[in-house]
């Protein structure tokens, strides 16, 4: 078992493609994704739910970008590259949608993000300080029952990195997505919690989320 | 979806392993809630981790509702919502003193919204129990526990010889295996230019084409059953009364494309058409249309039927796809696309029924004479069906390109109420205001309306209607079979309801800026699409819909 499709292809392995960013023509290797090919031009392209060791999952939106040609601006990692492609970062359109989803993703939290999270940092950097979205927000709901990991269930923004990151890089499967549309989360076994679940306390989860919904215990220290 | 999912389920016996939902669909039969003990037990008997399987029993809405031992089920989609089930439901709610979405404390009777009895000729609509009831004096018969199951319409063809609602006879396929053979079948499926009839339209040639060519030990067949959208039933009347012409067009495209293995996913909000599918298959099998060397040919050609959950969402190819695996019906994105990597990993051709439908008369008759069906137009025909505020509701056979308002008023009857307003091809079609019927009724000319042909509903709202209500309606069918993957669908249909549903007036730029994230930033057309109607609405009613302009 691997997350092959979230390995990048490096340039020397096969056939490469030129493609334009932002004004700058650079060669990446076939099969990469704009987002490995802004990385590869030192262009920092804002996302949520990638993590560079999971398969690109395409939730957050955030990494939206204009391609010529395209009807609608792409996200950035899962759309590959191909020869002769045109990418716009600083695109108007996709700016719009990516400062409103970001405001949206604001207004679901019952308060503002933990500070120093990647959301938080994030918010910061794109300016987006507060949401014009205001509305239901997410239950409080504590899970405290294992000594190591805490999950703050309303800090959680469904990105699914500790889900993928529990599947893909630990193989121990004790976390799912759970519910569907506005409450959509995340839960550990039968709802059980980490400490009742195949979890093997890795951490992983905790490492990867954007919010500090999952993350470790200090107070057990 | 996890490709250690994909790995699991084949290490469990991939399509021969016992599938999760239709386990959990079982014990949820007869047990009143799923106990973690059950899940446990699933887990194990399917092979895939706890958390996964509670993670599925957490998504499908009939595994989710509480269910008492009376459980009725009123439909609130587009067409019933037209014919006033909003009404309805507070009344019943009233009358049988159970919350929507609730069970009473005693356990007897619980309430719940469905998304779409399919009954939109006679609506409002209810399922109790068993029992699907629709029109005039049903709350009379919900109250006296007398409900009884209404007949479908009689379908009816402008074409002379109908295409789609004469009954399949496998004639198509006899000619494929016997004068054909499958590269001269997909060159005639080509020149016939179909286009999916789910939707969005897309050249079937070129999903039959992709799938063949990705080298694989195995290749799947699915045929997408799952018409979630509210206003129709068109798929309804094909698996329940013409379920071998399905079949027979599922045969074909695995013919074409080197598969062995089809599958149609039904919906459960349509309890006959798995059984109807069912006995068709074993009538087939009788006469030696389905099995092993079909007809004395090499081609050997199966059909499984597997039944949904509740969610509008499974019916995006991606979704489907995970929901016939028995998992959580989430958006995959898209590479890899289903005809490289989609069925248990193996390539695989999703198409919906209709779609499949016009397959056998493409290969009997050959693309020439299927393009003769709609001169000038796009080529074939298409089932098109009507809602109860019509005079004459029901399904029609239709060449494309006609004007709406000829098929409206001539096959229809025109609206006794006056018309206000149809939306045409599901939730995600745009509205048309009653002046400009004159639109042909083709995929071009309707995407230049800001309208899409969709699955080929027809719902009409007569002069009654409130249009903030619709919108209200609209955003919140959205909100609540969103499958919850994308942000901006996750979020924005949420923050797009609640403006509806509130007391204050939704504001212009915020209300356009939700609905540009919607459109162009999710991931399947649930979210991109459901922002069509709603700017029909602010173009053609922006009074009615009280918007601060702001």
């Amino acid at each position: 078992m691997s997350a092959e499709r979230g390995e990048p292809i490096r340039a020397e392995q096969c056939d490469s493609v030129r493609v334009c960013l932002d004004g700058g023509w650079l060669e990446v290797g076939v099969g990469e994704t704009i987002l490995q090919a802004a990385e590869r031009a030192g262009r920092e392209i804002p996302t949520l739910c990638f993590d560079r060791r999971l398969a690109p999952f395409g939730a957050c939106r955030l990494c939206l970008v204009g391609v010529q040609g395209a009807g609608a601006p792409l996200p950035a990692c899962t759309t590959r590259c191909h020869d002769g492609m045109v990418v716009d970062t600083t695109d108007e359109r996709a700016r719009r949608v990516v400062r409103t989803v970001l405001e949206l993703v604001l207004s679901e939290l019952p308060g503002d993000p933990l500070p120093g999270s990647e959301l938080d940092v994030l918010a910061r950097r794109l300016g987006v300080a507060r949401s014009r979205f205001a509305g239901r927000t997410h239950e409080r709901r504590h899970d405290e029952r294992h000594p190591y990991l805490l999950l703050e269930s309303e800090l959680c923004i469904s990105c699914g990195r500790c889900v993928r990151i529990c599947d893909e890089l630990q193989g121990a499967f004790a976390l799912t997505a759970t519910g569907r549309g506005f409450d959509a989360s995340i839960a550990a076994g039968l709802d059980s919690g980490f400490a009742n679940s195949s979890c093997v306390s890795c951490g992983a989860c905790a490492h990867t989320c954007p919010t500090g919904a999952i993350r470790e215990r200090l107070d057990t220290l | 979806m996890s490709g250690n999912l994909t790995e699991l389920l084949a290490r469990a016996g991939g399509p021969q392993a016992p599938n999760a939902l239709a386990e959990l669909k079982r014990s949820r039969e007869r047990e009143r809630a799923l106990e973690p003990d059950e899940l446990a037990r699933i887990a194990t008997r399917t092979g895939l981790p706890e958390a996964t399987i509670h993670g599925i029993a957490t998504f499908y809405e009939d595994l989710r509702e509480p269910r008492g031992r009376r459980h009725i089920r009123l439909c609130t989609g587009t067409a019933c919502f037209a014919a006033g089930a909003p009404q309805l439901l507070r009344r019943i709610a009233g009358e049988l003193g159970v919350e929507p979405g609730c069970c009473t404390e005693d356990g007897e009777t619980s309430l719940a919204e469905v998304y779409c009895l399919g009954l939109c000729h006679s609506a409002p609509a209810l399922c109790d129990g068993g029992v699907i009831d629709a029109g005039p004096g049903l709350l009379e018969r919900v109250l006296a526990e007398r409900c009884a199951d209404v007949a479908a319409p009689e379908p009816a063809s402008m074409l002379e010889r109908p295409v789609l609602i004469a009954k399949g006879d496998w004639s198509g396929l006899e000619r494929a295996l016997t004068a054909l053979g499958p590269e001269q079948l997909l060159a005639e499926l080509s020149a016939a230019e179909l286009r999916g009839r789910g939707g969005a339209g897309f050249p079937a040639a070129r999903k039959w084409q992709a799938a063949r060519a990705h080298d694989a030990p195995v290749r799947y067949i699915v045929a997408n059953g799952d018409e979630g959208d509210p206003g129709s039933y068109i798929d309804k009347y094909l698996m329940e009364q013409n379920p071998a012409l399905i079949l027979e067009g599922m045969a074909l495209a695995g013919y074409a494309v080197g598969a062995e293995q089809g599958f149609i996913l039904t919906r459960s909000e349509y309890p006959r058409a798995k059984p109807a599918l069912e006995a068709a298959i074993a009538d087939a099998q009788r006469a030696g249309y389905l099995g092993e060397r079909i007809a004395g040919s090499d081609f050997s050609f199966q059909v499984e039927v597997r039944e949904g959950a509740g969610s509008y969402v499974a019916g995006e190819e991606t979704a489907l796809i995970a929901c016939l695996e028995g998992l959580r019906a989430t958006v995959a994105a898209r590479p890899p696309y289903p005809a490289e990597r989609g069925l248990y990993g193996m390539p695989t051709v999703v198409n919906n029924v209709e779609t499949l439908a016009n397959a056998p008369f493409i290969a009997r008759e050959g693309a020439r004479s299927y393009r003769a069906l709609s001169p000038g137009a796009t080529p074939g025909s298409k089932l098109i069906c009507f809602n109860e505020r019509f005079a004459r509701p029901g399904l029609w056979e239709v060449p494309f390109g006609r004007p709406l308002s000829e098929l409206c008023e001539q096959l229809a009857g025109g609206v006794p109420g006056g018309l206000k307003a149809v939306q045409i091809g599901g939730p995600l079609g745009g509205i048309l205001p009653a002046a400009l019927l004159d639109t042909p009724f083709d995929f071009e000319p309707l995407a230049a309306v800001g309208c899409m042909l969709g699955h080929g509903s027809i719902v009409a709202f007569d002069q009654a209607t409130d249009m903030r209500a619709l919108a209200a309606h609209l955003l919140r069918f959205g909100a609540r079979e969103s499958c919850g993957k994308c942000f901006p669908c996750r979020i924005g249909l949420q923050r797009a309801r609640e403006r509806f549903e509130g007391c204050q007036p939704p504001v212009r730029g915020e209300l356009e800026d939700l609905l540009a994230a919607l459109e162009l930033g999710s991931l399947c057309a649930h979210g991109s699409g459901i922002a069509a109607p709603l700017r029909s609405l602010i173009e053609h009613y922006p009074r009615e819909l009280g918007l601060d302009e702001r």
